[in-house]
């Protein structure tokens, strides 16, 4: 398998002031197509500055991130965006729907900044993705209508809704109870399962963890630990409602 | 971005309402939009307005004058004195010129100038009219009616000498007794006797002289009027200037002299001051709604109503002087009568009856019209008279002229506009006399005195010659002092003269052949105004005619800018407040946009690129924009609706001249709303650049970072 993601010694310092904090010191990482990927670690460790550098929202300070093949060191930020529009798909950590869009705009969005497919394309292609999520009864309400984990579902289905080859989660259970958590954890298994998409998500929770195939840990900007854990069940998607 | 365009605006009719700042911004652009409405719509129908007030009232659509003229044409007076124009010698030539112009429908001959007249005072008229009984007592003999008259004329003149002594008296306690003059009180005194009057029918004529020259003088109710009087031909300026109406008497008859005042300098300037003062009592009463009384409840300043009423019962002279022993009865009788008062003195009953209130103001303004206005005369020149006018000529001396006066005039629709309402008129031929050219006639009169004088002219270049040379034909020979006309040619000789001249009709060729100052041009279609003025200044090019052409409105002077101050006043006042919105929004939006870094940056996570920020943040504030102008702009269409079916009243006469009438009726044009609008967008797209461009630097990483 051809690594869909690849790191190799990338450091990050941010400047606070005249102080350089380094938030990730030499890091190197491959990330394989169909991966199910955990990074964990404590507050602190580089986690999602991990992700963001994946996810394009930031570049290193050194090092060379390649996403899909595309050095991002290089890329202007109209092509940085654009490879998030295409490549990625993100879950925040506090959903991050636009509270003025309906569910069914929600997961919409990304395809009319795509601007690729007909209006019953899109229609088709968000609707059996809210069915995927089983928020197919909510299309016409509004965030502020849902439960925290209805409201994940949404994320969940606006990040694969452009088919991308990449899904990031920055711990996408943290706001959940761990029931629901489990539920959204189980829900993006069962879609990489499924679709092959790549999910690279970072945790604190060790149950969450327990399902990735691949558990990344950092302390101070370092992995230090690489792990696959043995038994991952694998539930079907219908399963996960 | 097209694509997007949908979803930009759904966000934003979404986020309309969902923000506390946009109802803070929107209520700036709603106020700001019916600001621009209403107040571009008021100035809009007021600059209508006026410019039918000064089109119809004397402009014209366009004034044309002589481009040798030194100071610019201002039709409503400038600064006090009148524009200095050079004369047009031919008038008719000019006016053929002008109406070859296809647009062109007339052109109406003009002259500006103005007078002092004084309009005699009591004492003066009396002795006229003595004079006159004197005069047909020595032609036509002594009839019983005449004699009559006579004799209660010179009483009346005795009475209104005892009126004279007694205000001298109570002077004398009043004053230093050096402030009145010694001659003055022996005049009187002289005049006051009954040796005087025994005396007086042996030499009437010196005795009235004596009265007119030394007792006429001191009664004090003689006024200058300044009367400003617009030369022109009657028929043609009453065809040209059609909102003109006749409210009394009748029009000057075609190819006369003659005069009309108008009705607004008429009651203003020439009505009995005590009857003008209840007028105006009256019009605040009935046009303002104001009470008379005010001041035993507003910290006790007296009201304007009061203060009329106060000179009233002050200055009962005026009154007083102009009625003779049998009408004074009757005005005693009639005030006791009214007043329930015992009083035999018309001074004290006066007083009394001009101590007005709310609840007798309607009663007793009444009374007056109908009870003592019949004894009096209610206007110093009536209709009917014959009005003595003297002015300066260009050249400097004084020329006087007798014009009949024929009646008042108004323009329909700004009876009491101050500004058209103090020009009056007179016809071309007087005005040309008054102006100190030459007309056809007075060169005939010069022709016939040299004649009569046996002089000769000389020729300027040979006058040292003829007069002091060595076959010199001519000898000076000189009369000490200065021919005065009036007294040369006294009595019926002046009469039979002035009676000539009144009576001539004067042809229009007459009327059109000869001097003029400026011409009214009339268009049959106003609207190509500009085209029109080009045509004519090609015109005065092309056939050195030498004109200046101007619009109404300059040719208004001052005035016709009025409304152009008004609106960069507006202007001005709009920019202010919208440079105000400018800075509000744009920190409102600022503050907005903050608010927003977290969906902002999320946006740009999942793949939107900086162009569809700043179209998110652009459209919003269009759509805010649109929105709320809207809803200013209906708002305001329907003030200025409401405003038209009400109306505005004119506070003031001026108002009543930039109303074209006593209410303005507002109306909205399409351009007014297009402007408010395009004037919002604008100020709410430039306001929001700021905030957008920073909208646009918020980092997609903004995503990651949990929500405040």
């Amino acid at each position: 398998m051809t690594a869909i993601v690849s790191l190799s010694d990338v450091v990050r310092t941010y400047r606070l002031g005249a102080v350089a904090v380094p938030a990730l010191q030499g890091v190197s990482l491959e990330v394989h197509a169909g991966d199910f990927i955990s990074i964990a670690g404590p507050s602190g460790s580089g986690k999602t500055t991990l992700l963001n550098l994946i996810g394009c929202v930031d570049t290193a300070t050194s090092g060379t991130v390649l996403v899909d093949g595309n050095d991002t060191q290089h890329l202007s930020d109209r092509e940085l965006t654009d490879l998030r529009l295409n490549t990625l798909g993100f879950i925040f950590q506090s959903f991050n729907l636009v509270s003025v869009l309906s569910v069914f705009q929600n997961v919409e969005f990304p395809l009319l900044l795509q601007r690729r497919l007909s209006k019953s394309e899109r229609k088709d292609r968000v609707m059996s993705l809210l069915d995927q999520v089983g928020l197919a009864t909510h299309v016409h309400h509004r965030p502020n209508e849902l439960s925290g984990g209805q409201r994940q579902r949404v994320a969940v289905a606006r990040a694969l809704v452009t088919q991308p080859k990449i899904v990031l989660a920055d711990e996408p259970t943290a706001n959940l109870d761990s029931v629901t958590g489990n539920n959204i954890i189980d829900l993006m298994k069962a879609l990489n399962v499924k679709n092959g998409t790549t999910f690279i998500f970072s945790t604190h929770d060790s149950k969450v963890m327990s399902h990735a195939n691949v558990v990344i840990r950092l302390a101070d900007g370092k992995i230090v630990d690489r792990t696959t854990p043995g038994n991952v069940q694998l539930k079907s998607v219908a399963e996960v409602h | 971005m097209g694509g997007h365009l949908r979803v930009l605006i759904r966000i934003a009719l979404r986020n309309l309402f969902a923000s506390k700042l946009n109802l803070v911004i929107g209520g700036i652009i709603l106020v700001g939009t019916l600001l621009v409405v209403v107040g571009g719509a008021l100035l809009d129908s007021m600059d209508q307005s006026m410019s039918r007030s000064i089109i119809g009232s004397v402009a014209g659509n366009i004034q044309v004058y002589s481009a040798k003229s030194k100071d610019p044409i201002a039709l409503y007076g400038a600064m006090g004195a009148e524009a200095d124009l050079a004369a047009i010698d031919d008038f008719s030539k000019l006016k053929t010129a002008l109406e070859s112009i296809p647009n062109v429908k007339t052109a109406v001959p003009m002259g500006i100038n103005a007078a002092l007249i004084t309009s005699g005072n009591t004492v003066d008229i009396a002795l006229e009219k003595l004079r006159e009984l004197v005069r047909q007592k020595q032609q036509g003999g002594s009839t019983p009616e005449v004699e009559a008259k006579y004799q209660s004329q010179k009483e009346y003149i005795r009475q209104i000498l005892r009126v004279l002594q007694s205000d001298m008296k109570k002077r004398e306690v009043m004053l230093a007794e050096k402030s009145i003059e010694p001659e003055n009180v022996a005049a009187l005194a002289r005049a006051g006797s009954d040796a005087f009057w025994n005396d007086f029918d042996r030499d009437p004529l010196n005795s009235l002289e004596f009265l007119e020259n030394r007792i006429a003088p001191q009664a004090s109710d003689a006024d200058l009027i300044y009367l400003r009087y617009l030369g022109t031909d009657p028929d043609e300026f009453q065809q040209s200037f059609d909102r003109i109406q006749i409210v009394d008497g009748q029009k000057i008859p075609t190819g006369r002299r003659g005069f009309l005042f108008a009705k607004f300098f008429y009651e203003n300037m020439l009505k009995l001051k005590a009857a003008r003062r209840l007028d105006k009592i009256k019009k605040t009463r009935v046009d303002q709604g104001l009470p008379i009384v005010t001041s035993t409840g507003k910290g006790g300043q007296p009201s304007e109503a009061e203060h009329l009423l106060k000179e009233n019962q002050a200055q009962t002279q005026e009154i007083i002087l102009q009625l003779d022993r049998i009408k004074t009865q009757q005005a005693i009788q009639r005030l006791q009568q009214e007043l329930g008062a015992s009083d035999t003195d018309l001074d004290a009953l006066l007083k009394k009856f001009f101590e007005m209130n709310d609840q007798n103001f309607n009663r007793r303004y009444r009374f007056f019209y109908d009870q003592l206005a019949p004894l009096l005369e209610l206007y110093r020149i009536r209709v009917g008279d014959v009005l003595t006018i003297k002015a300066f000529t260009r050249t400097g001396y004084v020329q006087s002229v007798n014009v009949p006066v024929y009646g008042t005039f108004q323009f329909k629709g700004m009876e009491d506009a101050a500004l058209a309402g103090n020009l009056n008129l007179m016809d071309l031929v007087s005005f040309r006399d008054l102006y100190g050219y030459l007309s056809a006639e007075k060169l005939e009169e010069v022709d016939k005195l040299k004649k009569l004088a046996g002089a000769e002219s000389i020729d300027r270049s040979r006058a040292e010659e003829e007069l002091f040379g060595a076959g010199r034909k001519v000898v000076a020979e000189a009369t000490p002092g200065l021919i005065d006309e009036g007294r040369e040619t006294s009595g019926n000789l002046r009469a039979l003269r002035r009676e000539e001249l009144l009576r001539r009709v004067y042809s229009k060729d007459e009327m059109d052949n000869g001097v003029m100052l400026n011409a009214a041009v009339i268009l049959k279609d106003p609207l190509k105004l500009k085209q029109t003025m080009k045509d004519i200044e090609a015109l005065s090019e092309r056939e050195h005619l030498n004109l200046k052409v101007v619009s109404w409105q300059t040719a208004a002077g001052l005035i016709g800018q009025f409304v152009s101050l008004a609106k960069l006043a507006l202007y001005i006042a709009v920019f202010i407040i919208f440079i105000v919105a400018l800075v509000i929004i744009n920190n409102a939006m600022m503050m907005a946009t903050l608010q927003r870094v977290h969906e902002i940056g999320t946006m740009r996570a999942i793949g939107a690129q900086r162009s569809f920020v700043l179209g998110l943040v652009l459209t919003e504030i269009i759509v805010l924009g649109m929105v709320f102008g809207a809803t200013g702009a209906a708002i305001g269409a329907g003030i200025v609706k409401w405003l038209g079916k009400v109306g505005i009243a004119a506070q003031n006469d001026w108002f009543y001249f930039f109303f074209s009438g006593p209410r303005l009726h507002p109306w909205l044009s399409a351009g007014n709303l297009i402007a408010a609008f395009v004037i919002v967008l604008a100020v709410s797209a430039i306001s929001t650049l700021y905030p957008a461009f920073l909208a646009t630097r918020v980092a997609p990483v903004r995503a990651m970072q949990a929500e405040e």
